[in-house]
Protein backbone atom coordinates (compact mmCIF):
# COMPACT_ATOMS: atom_id res chain seq x y z
CA UNK A 1 0.00 0.00 0.00
CA UNK A 2 1.13 3.36 -1.08
CA UNK A 3 1.16 6.55 0.57
CA UNK A 4 0.69 9.78 -0.46
CA UNK A 5 1.44 13.04 0.34
CA UNK A 6 -1.54 15.34 0.66
CA UNK A 7 -1.79 17.82 -1.75
CA UNK A 8 -1.62 21.74 -0.69
CA UNK A 9 -3.97 24.19 -2.03
CA UNK A 10 -1.23 26.95 -3.38
CA UNK A 11 -3.14 30.57 -2.92
CA UNK A 12 -1.92 33.22 -5.53
CA UNK A 13 -2.20 36.24 -4.28
CA UNK A 14 -3.67 38.60 -7.03
CA UNK A 15 -1.21 41.37 -7.50
CA UNK A 16 -3.70 43.99 -7.48
CA UNK A 17 -4.75 42.96 -4.66
CA UNK A 18 -3.57 45.82 -1.52
CA UNK A 19 -2.58 45.17 1.60
CA UNK A 20 -4.42 47.30 4.09
CA UNK A 21 -1.80 49.24 5.83
CA UNK A 22 -0.98 48.45 9.45
CA UNK A 23 -1.50 50.35 12.38
CA UNK A 24 1.47 52.23 13.88
CA UNK A 25 1.84 49.72 16.77
CA UNK A 26 3.10 51.85 18.93
CA UNK A 27 0.60 54.09 18.88
CA UNK A 28 -2.14 51.17 18.81
CA UNK A 29 -0.29 49.53 22.13
CA UNK A 30 0.08 52.88 23.70
CA UNK A 31 -3.86 53.53 23.41
CA UNK A 32 -4.49 49.73 24.98
CA UNK A 33 -2.16 49.99 27.28
CA UNK A 34 -3.02 53.76 28.93
CA UNK A 35 -6.08 52.78 31.32
CA UNK A 36 -6.75 53.52 34.67
CA UNK A 37 -6.26 50.14 36.29
CA UNK A 38 -2.91 50.00 35.23
CA UNK A 39 -1.60 53.35 36.06
CA UNK A 40 -2.20 52.74 39.56
CA UNK A 41 -2.85 50.03 42.15
CA UNK A 42 -3.06 50.36 45.99
CA UNK A 43 -1.80 47.69 48.07
CA UNK A 44 -2.37 47.37 51.66
CA UNK A 45 0.73 46.47 53.57
CA UNK A 46 -1.02 46.35 57.38
CA UNK A 47 0.09 43.42 58.97
CA UNK A 48 2.77 42.43 56.68
CA UNK A 49 5.67 42.92 59.85
CA UNK A 50 6.67 39.95 60.75
CA UNK A 51 5.91 37.94 56.75
CA UNK A 52 8.73 35.96 55.30
CA UNK B 1 -14.72 63.72 45.43
CA UNK B 2 -12.21 64.23 42.32
CA UNK B 3 -12.32 67.81 40.15
CA UNK B 4 -10.31 68.33 37.30
CA UNK B 5 -11.22 72.02 37.80
CA UNK B 6 -9.49 72.25 41.17
CA UNK B 7 -5.81 72.77 41.60
CA UNK B 8 -4.12 69.95 43.53
CA UNK B 9 -0.93 69.30 44.65
CA UNK B 10 0.98 65.83 45.74
CA UNK B 11 0.41 65.27 49.71
CA UNK B 12 2.84 66.53 52.14
CA UNK B 13 2.17 63.31 53.68
CA UNK B 14 2.77 61.09 50.94
CA UNK B 15 6.68 60.29 50.05
CA UNK B 16 6.96 59.72 46.14
CA UNK B 17 10.24 56.98 45.71
CA UNK B 18 10.96 56.95 42.03
CA UNK B 19 11.19 53.26 40.38
CA UNK B 20 11.62 51.78 36.58
CA UNK B 21 7.87 51.47 36.16
CA UNK B 22 7.05 54.64 37.46
CA UNK B 23 7.14 55.39 41.52
CA UNK B 24 5.95 54.06 44.54
CA UNK B 25 3.81 56.57 46.99
CA UNK B 26 3.55 55.79 50.75
CA UNK B 27 1.43 57.48 52.63
CA UNK B 28 3.03 58.23 56.05
CA UNK B 29 -0.13 58.73 58.09
CA UNK B 30 -2.10 55.73 56.35
CA UNK B 31 0.17 53.48 55.53
CA UNK B 32 -1.38 53.00 52.14
CA UNK B 33 1.05 52.40 49.40
CA UNK B 34 0.37 53.20 45.66
CA UNK B 35 2.09 51.95 42.70
CA UNK B 36 2.41 54.67 40.14
CA UNK B 37 2.50 52.44 36.83
CA UNK B 38 3.16 55.21 34.11
CA UNK B 39 6.49 57.65 34.46
CA UNK B 40 3.91 59.99 32.56
CA UNK B 41 1.66 60.08 35.31
CA UNK B 42 4.27 60.45 38.48
CA UNK B 43 5.51 63.72 35.98
CA UNK B 44 2.28 64.80 36.18
CA UNK B 45 1.82 64.09 39.87
CA UNK B 46 4.62 65.98 40.37
CA UNK B 47 3.50 69.36 38.53
CA UNK B 48 0.39 69.67 39.72
CA UNK B 49 0.65 72.17 41.93
CA UNK B 50 2.44 74.15 39.20
CA UNK B 51 -0.99 74.57 37.32
CA UNK B 52 -4.37 76.07 37.88
CA UNK B 53 -6.62 72.88 37.78
CA UNK B 54 -5.63 69.17 37.63
CA UNK B 55 -7.02 69.80 34.08
CA UNK B 56 -4.77 71.88 32.97
CA UNK B 57 -1.94 69.91 34.34
CA UNK B 58 -2.87 67.05 32.83
CA UNK B 59 -3.08 69.06 29.28
CA UNK B 60 0.17 70.93 29.74
CA UNK B 61 2.16 67.82 30.32
CA UNK B 62 0.69 64.72 28.52
CA UNK B 63 -0.51 67.24 25.91
CA UNK B 64 -3.23 64.03 26.07
CA UNK B 65 -5.76 62.82 23.36
CA UNK B 66 -9.53 63.48 24.56
CA UNK B 67 -9.40 59.11 26.06
CA UNK B 68 -6.13 59.38 27.61
CA UNK B 69 -6.97 62.61 29.16
CA UNK B 70 -10.13 60.65 30.39
CA UNK B 71 -7.45 57.87 31.60
CA UNK B 72 -5.16 60.35 33.70
CA UNK B 73 -7.96 62.33 35.06
CA UNK B 74 -9.50 58.67 36.62
CA UNK B 75 -5.90 58.18 37.61
CA UNK B 76 -5.77 61.12 39.55
CA UNK B 77 -9.03 60.63 41.08
CA UNK B 78 -8.07 57.17 42.12
CA UNK B 79 -4.45 59.05 43.73
CA UNK B 80 -7.02 61.27 45.30
CA UNK B 81 -9.38 58.93 46.80
CA UNK B 82 -5.44 57.59 48.27
CA UNK B 83 -4.57 60.43 49.69
CA UNK B 84 -1.61 60.55 47.56
CA UNK B 85 -2.94 63.94 46.19
CA UNK B 86 -5.17 66.44 47.71
CA UNK B 87 -6.84 69.80 47.05
CA UNK B 88 -3.57 72.72 46.98
CA UNK B 89 -4.81 75.02 49.41
CA UNK B 90 -4.92 78.61 48.47
CA UNK B 91 -2.58 80.81 50.31
CA UNK B 92 -3.51 83.87 51.97
CA UNK B 93 -1.27 86.96 52.05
Amino acid sequence: MTLTEPTHDHVDLAEDQAVAPVANPAVVADADLVDDELLVEEISIDGMCGVY
Amino acid sequence: MFDPDVRYRLSPRVGLRPEPFGALAYHFDTRRLVFLKSTDLVGLVNALGDHASAGAAIDAVLAPTPARRRTYVAALASLCESGVVEPALESTT
